[in-house]
């Protein structure tokens, strides 16, 4: 897959903003999947499904902040998994 | 104090200790990594349970040490004025639990230094054994001092009025009941519950547990206040 030409602002601002990398929102939603006990497989698909749409919905932005970013991938999430969405968005306000 | 009475503070000291949230929060994203990570479920159940030692062996060193410390500075009758400070420090906490505990925001976020949040965060991520999981289950008690230091310095104080025998009952007793929550989560990951099961049950009951807890310390201290202070002012 080409990698989309996206700058991505880190939280807070403080740390340098990076290109968007397909992969590790890939890795992320897999993840998100797996640790509520989906099996591989499905994760993938899954995952597949929503990089698709989140990378539609970067083609006509050329920077977005990653908590946007995270917002969106949930928002895609939660409709193929719902208990994965809520952990993946759960993930920076468990501790 | 008579013995049951001594358990019974100890006891429910542990209970408020145990409704503490920072081990479980730790517990629960690290279950989330490890799994995320697609690690056997073994390695897991390895990783999680060597967090509960962590924690567990960590409040028993804890409580002994203050024990150990009062027990040397009062023998085992401490003065009622460090009494008053204890009951004092009691009030005080559980008013802050119920003010500060979680942070004003969805999720369970929880009003301890964020540079020790995102400590425990980072390091959590980078688990990758047993051993870390022990020394991650160790800092994340530390890391909750400030609320868990009340209850337990009420504990030391109540243990060494306490004979010897009863002593090692009354750390038993303290180090089981605090980890009940951890044992809950610890069971739940292992026995194959889904985690945003577990996570959206802590995040519906945050108000609830928080208000128990800081009420469990008020109502501590005043049954303390009253049969330390009170009570030995009539003997």
């Amino acid at each position: 897959m080409t990698e989309l030409a996206v700058d991505i602002i880190k939280r807070g601002g403080r740390r340098p903003s990076e290109r968007y990398s397909h992969d590790k929102l890939h890795a992320s939603i897999v993840a998100a999947c797996l640790s509520v006990n989906t099996p591989a497989g499905l994760a993938e698909e899954i995952a597949d499904a929503v990089c698709e749409s989140v990378a539609q919905w970067l083609t006509v932005r050329p920077e977005v902040t990653s908590d946007d970013l995270r917002r969106v991938a949930a928002r895609h999430l939660t409709a193929h998994h719902p208990d994965a969405a809520y952990l993946y968005e759960q993930h920076r306000i468990i501790i | 104090m008579d013995t049951i009475s001594s358990l019974a503070v100890i006891a429910l000291a542990a209970l408020v200790h145990a409704s503490f949230q920072l081990s479980v929060s730790v517990l629960t994203l690290l279950s989330g990594h490890a799994l995320g990570a697609q690690k056997a479920r073994m390695r897991v159940w390895r990783m999680t349970t060597s967090f509960v030692i962590g924690a567990g062996v960590i409040t028993l060193l804890l409580l002994s040490f203050i024990a150990l410390l009062f027990n040397s500075l009062y023998g085992s009758s401490a003065p009622s004025s460090v009494w008053a400070i204890a009951c004092g420090l009691l009030v005080g906490v559980g008013i802050a639990i119920w003010l500060f505990y979680y942070r004003h925001q969805s999720g369970t976020s929880l009003w301890i230094p964020r540079s020790m949040a995102h400590y425990l965060s980072d390091r959590t991520k980078a688990t990758k054994d047993s051993a870390e999981s022990f020394g991650l289950g160790l800092s994340s008690v530390f890391g909750e001092i400030l609320f868990v230091g009340a209850p337990l310095i009420v504990s030391g104080l109540v243990l060494v009025q306490l004979s010897p025998g009863l002593q090692i009952v009354g750390l038993l007793l303290y180090t089981l009941i605090s980890m009940l929550g951890l044992i809950t989560v610890w069971v739940l990951v292992g026995s194959g519950h889904s985690l945003s099961t577990i996570q959206k049950w802590r995040e519906t009951n945050k108000s609830f547990l928080q208000f128990a807890g800081g009420g469990g310390l008020i109502i501590l201290s005043f049954f303390v206040y009253v049969s330390q202070i009170l009570g030995g002012l009539g003997s």
